[in-house]
Order: C-alpha cells, then structure tokens, then sequence
C-alpha cells in the first residue's frame, strides 16, 4: 500500500479552526460501527459533503451489513468541502475515513456512490485527495479497489475510466460476497487483474477494463460496449435484487450526527419501487419490483428506531409512500404511538389526489407548511404522453382538499422540454397554476387569502437510460430559455411564483446519462480545469466543462440535441436493471401516440419484463387503494 | 386546567476531545437526541411547534474545551438523580459526557441568568527563542486591562470585547520551561461576555510589539488558532457559578 492504515487526525486537527464546519470531519458520532482490530478494511465514499451524505440510506445498509461480516471493518468518507481539500492539499494531509481518520488509499476496497450525473467530477477530486491514481489502468496492487454503485449506476460507461469495478443494483448482499471473495483472492496472492477477472464472475459485477467499445453502424455516435475478446463475462450485467426485501433490517442507520444535516431525521424505508410508469422516470424503472414492508415491521422499527438513534423526525421513505397499501393504518398506529413526545412523521411527496391530501393530513398535526405536488406537465395531452397517471379535476380536488384542511401554500413540480412538447403545453402550466390559485380562493375564506402562495417548479427534462424516453434529444438551451419566458409571461396571478432550473447544469446532466465512454476524458479536463461540486449551483461553471469538451472533439451541445434511432444499440445496455427492451420501444411509441399504461401494482402485468429477468416479483402487503 | 407537577434537572457535562469543535447549536440538538436515547420522561412545550424543553449554560466558542457546561432539563415525572445521571451517561458520546445532576426549583432563574462567573483557565507555551515571563504576561494583562476594552472582527464587523466589565482577575502561573497556565476569572451576562481567544489575541500583539518589533501584526478576529509568541495548547471553560454564590 502507497499509504499505512494510522490514525493521522492530528494532522487534520490544526486546520479545523480555519475551516468552516469543523464538525464535518471528527467523526465520534453516535453510532458508528467500524471495527478497528478488523485485518480487511472499506472505506465508502457519498461524492458530496458530509451533512449531504450522512442520511444516505443506501450507504447505511452497505455500512451495517459490511460491518456485520466476519473480518471486515465498514468506515466512511465524505469529500471534503473546498476551505478543506484546499488545506490539505497545502498541508500535504491525505483525504482520511471518518472513522479511523487513516488514509483512504490504505483501504482494500474504496467504494463510492453514485447518486446522479452531477457527482462525477468528485470522485476525481476524492481519488486525487486520496493520493490513488485517477485512472482505473494506472493503479497497481498498492492500490485500493476503486468500485462505484448507487442509484445512477445504469450508464456507467461516462466513468468507466475510474473504476475498477461497478456493482449494479441493490448492495445489500452483493458489497458482502464481493468484499468475501475480493479477501480471499488477494490472500491467495493474485494480482489486480486476476482478482478483477475473478470477481467479474459475481452477478451483478461490471468490470469495465474487461469490456471494450465497438463503434459500427448498429450503434449511436458512442458505439456500444462488448466483452473483450477471449473474457469470459457476461454481454450483460443484470442488477441485483435483495433475495427477500421484507427480511432485510429496517432500520440499518446507526450514526447520529452532530451536524445539522439535509435531513435530520430517521429513515424507514417502507416500500422499495414504483410501478406507476411514469415514462420519464429512471427510477421507477431501475428500482422495480415493488415490494412493501408490513405495517407491523414498520412500526416497530419505527419504534425502535427512534430509541436507538433518539430523533425527533421519522421520515417513511419510498418512490410513492402514499402507495403502500397499508399507508394509512401506519400513518394512525404511529401517530397514536409518538403522541405527546414532540416526534414527528413525515412523508417525502404528496399523491396527486385527496387520498395524498388524507394522508398528509394524517403527518402534519398543527403544524402546516406547504404541501408539493407534482403534475410533471400542464396539459393533458403532456400527461398523457409522460403516463402521469393524473387529471386536472385530481388536482383540483388535492388542492381544494389541502385548502379546506388549512394549508396556505403549495408548491407544484413541472417539467419543461418533454418530449413532444408545444408552446401550448407550456401555457398550459402557466393555466394551471393559475386555476390552482382560483381554486384556493374559492375554499379559502376572504381574510385569509392574502397568505395563499402558490409557487412552480420547473425543472428541465433530461432523458435518462433504460426509459422509455432514452432515444429522446435534450432541448437545447436556447429554447429552454425562450420556454422559461414564455412561461413567465403566460402567468396572470400574481399569487404564482415560478422557479425553473438551470439550463446550463441540465446540459451536462443530459450529455452524462446517454453519454458513453469518450466523455471520461471530458470529466477528467472537467476537474483539472477545477471543477468540482458540480451540484452546488456557486461551484458550476460551464465554460469549465464546454473547453474539456472541445479539446477532446466534442460539442455537448450537439451530443445532447441528438435523438437516437430507436433500432440503435445505445451505449448502456450492457448494464441492465432487468426491464425488456420490447416494453420500452412499445412504451415510446404509446408515448407517441399519447396512450396511457396502468400500473402494475393495481391491476394486472404490463409486461415490463423485470420480474421473469430477474427471478423476483412485486410483493404487496394488501389491497392498494 | 391545573399545571402537571414538573420537574428541573440541572445537569453539569464535560466538552472535550475533538467534540470540542462542535457549535452551541449542534451540541443543543445532541443533547436533545441524548435525553430521547436515555428515555427520560421529558416535558415538550405546547402549541404550534412542540419541542423538548430544556435549556443551555452560554455559547462556548468553537473549539474551547470546558469542565463545566450546564442544562435544565424539565421532566414530567420524578426520576431519582443519581439514576437520571446513569441514564443520560450511557447515552452520551464521552466526550460530553454528564457529571453530576441534581433538581433545581422549577422557577430557578434561567441558567445563562444564573451563571455569571466564568472562570478559564489557558495552557501555553512561548515560541522557540523567545524568553517570555509570567512577569511579563501579567504586565501585558495588565496594559490590556487598563485599556478597558479590545476592538476585533467578526467576519467583516467590527466589535468591542469590553475587558473592564467582564474580566474579574486574572493569574499567571509558570507552569515548566516556557510553559505558563492562565487562569482568567470573568463576569458574563446578557450585554456581554469574554472571550478569551480575542484576550489572547491581544495578549500576542502587546508581547509582539516588545519581543518581535519588525513582524506584522495579524488582524485580530474571531476563531484565530495561531499567535505569534506563544502557542495556546488548550482553553479550558474549568467553572461557570453563580457570582451571588461565591464562597
């Protein structure tokens, strides 16, 4: 190893009082887990700062369940923020775990999330903190593995570079065997490569140094990736499913932070996917099937919860919470539990109907902020074609409900740029969220009306891999731009306020989800032209990413307008959460015709084909309503 | 409606180890979550926003180790002290660990009301080379005394550290070769209190004027953790009472 595993926080520590949140980085919370006597070590890495990362709950599972496995010792990482990774550089300090405060090159496995495009030029800066070779063909046995995996895992091919290794899918059991057998091979005295070649054997591993690009007529602009010759791996990495959902720990956060985060509070996650089928959305792909925890389980790790971690805040966490199918007796039995002990409960979206508005009654008590929902476009012909399963007269009824019930403010979630979208969808919104604003009026007794506040959100739509939207071109800028004031334009009450996203972090979003493999050197001009923390809005600066682009030959702006063939073999289907091919082409082309699918969860198959590919099923406690 | 019988712990905690880098407000939301995870009956208060009711001893800058942090805590029932205490120590993170707790009135005076003395104590070391004395120490305190008060930033304000009203006495002991041990006794209440790293902070700039003439002089603000002729090892909150008590 480049770097001894020692406890090197003394080094760190004169510089806390320069840097702002010195809590960040002394770990001692509540919690932690990590073994320090353990003789093989991870470390995980959230690509952002700590009070972003600390409530990640896909860490907290990897980090119980690694850190219940025999031998193995679970510690975590955060990235330093820039006063920081600026004095440690000039302090010559090494990027140091959480736990042991030891270099994170010491480590046999460096494992980082992936928890959206906008993260990418992070695990650079982390990895060149960490004194580890940026480039997965540059590391030696002295390394560390450098393996990614998390929700965005499902167009690797842009990071294919850094990493070593991509685990694909839910890590729950999957972190374990690859640690085991990662153990084992390095015991038995193989090299980087070998111990590679071996573990690309575990389903749901994708090594990307065994896969090579093809650029021919049958693909897109990025070519499609093929094992390498004479590899003996799989053409297709299909993601991993936890064997029994309902069996897996419930409550797998134990570290109590100091810091006030993003979200305080404890997490349950009551139901893992969504089969509404929304056609712009990744995760209501790559997250199916649909499976619920019992009402029993989730109120007793509520419960227990609670005792353990001693918050004031649980959150039930899902795609669609207020799906559940039991949703509403757990919403009663935890409220009639936690009465009286200042906990409170909340649920992270509003269904779009009175149901939703129920149901958000039931966590509010008399405390009543603002209330979201989130139509995703304003007509129905748009809704239609995006499968949002919802009708004006449901927002009508969710709102109306919302206002009687007491609530003065709402926010609505809208997206721009959809594909088949005219200047008259985007009025549309504008329409609709004026009739909200009518709508409140009427419920809304005459002294009461000066505190209505309605504001829109809209963001710019992105297509994403393995959705039904993938073939899709990203609106370029300009037009985005020319939308947005179109938008403001067509609202009339005064009462909306309208927020819409910026169109230049879209544009590297765009180009990152259908990108392939020529982006890594992109990335990597990216950071070295000092770009980091792309998700803070203060730290993105396009120009950064459009000069790495043209050196390397590529114009973002054309690689995201262009819409792909929809026979082509597209750069990620090597790496596949289970959905057919079949369902996505038929759903773009209902898409097209503005033909709705139901939902799968309340009414019969819609033959996506995840369930047959990967041998599980959707699991339901009950009837859902 | 009558007024269920509360009552008030008073409970005195350490803060020390790297949590001395946590901020008032994170060590007030810790401790909430400590008093959830001890499973103490605690009281929360009525209306809108219900919260657990319990109160802290004055902000402590950050990095600043203390023997002596206070909160109130109101529970709704009566749990023997010496078991409270038990309670809340298995729940801590050590380096806050509670000492000692014991019920107040339940209309004791708030306890940054009540705790008016501060006393520090600060362990030090002069910079190689230079022969500092506690003589010479206790003459620079003595000149920052009697300027009466001490002007430094805050971010980018401008404020005054009013020496006359908040330091008491001060002593200067010698403690090994170059090592001294600052004990500073100081009032506090709501116009003001000290702060002992801006004291020190001019403290560096009187011996910097005598020993180290040709350096310039850093500007003297809020959260400075180097000086020129001495390094600080440590700043110790040993004491907070109550004035009125003084033995």
């Amino acid at each position: 190893m480049r770097h001894v595993y020692e406890d090197r926080f003394a080094e760190i520590e004169p510089l806390l009082n320069r840097v702002e949140k010195p809590s960040r980085y002394i770990d001692h919370e509540w919690g932690t887990l990590a073994k320090p006597d353990a003789a093989y070590r991870v470390c995980l890495i959230y690509p952002d700062v700590y009070e972003v990362g600390l409530p990640n709950q896909g860490i907290a599972i990897l980090y119980n369940n690694l850190n219940k496995a025999e031998g193995i010792s679970c510690e975590r990482g955060y990235i330093p923020w820039i006063d920081m990774a600026d004095e440690m550089r000039a302090a010559g300090v090494p990027l140091l775990s959480l736990e042991g405060a030891a270099p994170v090159a010491a480590f046999d496995v460096v494992g980082f999330h992936i928890p959206h495009e906008l993260a990418a030029t992070n695990y650079l800066e982390a990895l060149d903190l960490a004194d580890i070779p940026l480039m997965a063909q540059e590391r030696t046995d002295d390394d560390p593995l450098v393996v990614a995996g998390g929700p965005s895992v499902y167009n690797p091919e842009p990071l294919y570079a850094f990493f070593d290794a991509f685990l694909v899918g839910e890590g729950e059991d999957l972190i374990v065997e690859f640690c085991e057998r990662h153990r084992e091979l390095k015991a038995a005295g193989l090299t980087r490569a070998e111990q590679l070649r071996e573990l690309a054997k575990i389903p749901g591993v994708y090594v990307p140094s065994l896969y090579e690009l093809v650029h021919d007529e049958a693909s897109t602009r990025w070519g499609h990736t093929v094992p390498r010759a004479g590899e003996d791996v799989p053409e297709v990495i299909y993601k991993r499913v936890a064997a029994d959902f309902g069996v897996t720990d419930p409550v797998p956060q134990s570290v109590v932070p100091y810091a006030q985060l993003v979200h305080d509070r404890l997490s349950v996650e009551v139901l893992r996917g969504c089969a509404r089928g929304c056609r712009f959305c990744q995760a209501g792909i790559t997250y199916r099937p649909v499976r619920e925890r019992s009402a029993d389980q989730v109120v007793s790790a509520v419960v227990h919860g609670l005792e353990k971690t001693g918050y004031d805040e649980v959150s039930l966490t899902s795609l669609s919470t207020t799906d559940h199918s039991c949703v509403k007796e757990i919403l009663s039995r935890l409220n009639r539990r936690l009465a009286d002990t200042g906990i409170s409960v909340s649920i992270p979206s509003q269904r779009l109907d009175s149901f939703g508005v129920e149901m958000a009654l039931e966590v509010a008590g008399e405390k009543k902020g603002g209330l979201t929902f989130a139509p995703e476009a304003g007509s129905q012909r748009m809704r239609d074609i995006i499968n949002k399963n919802v009708t004006e007269e449901d927002l009508d009824r969710a709102v109306r409900a919302a206002f009687q019930a007491g609530w003065r403010r709402c926010k609505l979630y809208f997206m721009m740029g959809l594909p088949g979208e005219r200047d008259e969808d985007i009025v549309a919104i504008a329409h609709l969220a004026d009739h909200v604003v009518e709508v409140t009026r009427e419920v809304v007794p005459p002294e009461q009306r000066g505190g209505i506040g309605v504001s829109i959100s809209v963001a710019v739509f992105i297509p994403k891999a393995w959705t039904p939207f993938q073939w899709c071109a990203q609106l370029d800028d300009a037009e985005v731009k020319r939308r947005q004031q179109l938008l403001l334009a067509s609202v009339k009450s005064r009462a909306v306020r309208v927020h819409y996203h910026d169109a230049e972090t879209s544009l590297i979003e765009a180009v990152l989800s259908r990108g392939g493999r020529e982006l890594a050197p992109v990335i990597l001009g990216a950071w070295q032209r000092g770009q980091r923390f792309d998700a803070w809005t203060e730290q993105f600066e396009l120009s950064r990413w459009l000069d790495a682009a043209s050196a390397c030959g590529i114009d973002l702006r054309e690689a995201v307008q262009e819409p792909f063939p929809l026979d082509a073999k597209l750069p990620w289907e090597h790496v596949s959460p289970g959905v057919s091919r079949g369902f996505l082409e038929r759903e773009y082309r209902r898409a097209l015709e503005g033909k709705t699918t139901h939902d799968c969860t309340r009414d019969t198959c819609t033959g996506c084909g995840v369930c047959p590919t990967l041998g599980a099923g959707n699991v339901l406690v009950g009837e859902r309503s | 409606m009558t007024e269920p019988t509360l009552f008030k712990l008073r409970v005195r905690y350490v803060k020390r180890g790297r949590l001395r880098y946590l901020g008032h407000l994170e060590v007030a939301h810790t401790i909430e979550r400590v008093v959830r995870r001890a499973g103490l009956p605690y009281a929360v208060t009525q209306g809108f926003s219900p919260h657990m009711r319990v109160a802290f001893s004055a902000a402590l800058p950050v990095g600043t180790y203390s023997e002596s942090e206070w909160y109130d805590l109101v529970l709704t029932e009566y749990v023997p002290a010496p078991e409270a205490l038990a309670r809340l120590v298995a729940a801590t993170p050590t380096d806050l660990v509670p000492l000692e707790a014991a019920y107040v009135d339940i209309r004791a005076k708030a306890l940054t009301a009540h705790l008016t003395r501060a006393v520090y104590r600060i362990d030090m070391t002069s910079a190689e080379g230079l022969a500092i004395s506690p003589a010479d120490i206790e003459d620079a305190l003595a000149r920052i005394c009697d300027r009466g008060s001490i002007e430094y930033l805050r971010g980018k304000k401008t404020k005054r550290l009013d020496v006359a009203r908040t330091l008491t006495a001060f002593s200067v002991e010698h403690a090994a070769s170059g090592a001294f041990q600052i004990t500073l006794d100081t009032h506090q209440d709501n116009d003001g209190s000290m702060r002992p790293e801006i004291l020190l902070g001019a403290l560096d700039a009187m011996l910097a004027a005598r020993y180290l003439p040709d350096v310039e002089l850093p500007v003297l603000e809020t959260g400075i953790a180097s000086f020129l002729c001495f390094s600080v090892a440590a700043i110790v909150r040993v004491e907070q009472s109550c004035e009125d008590e003084r033995a």
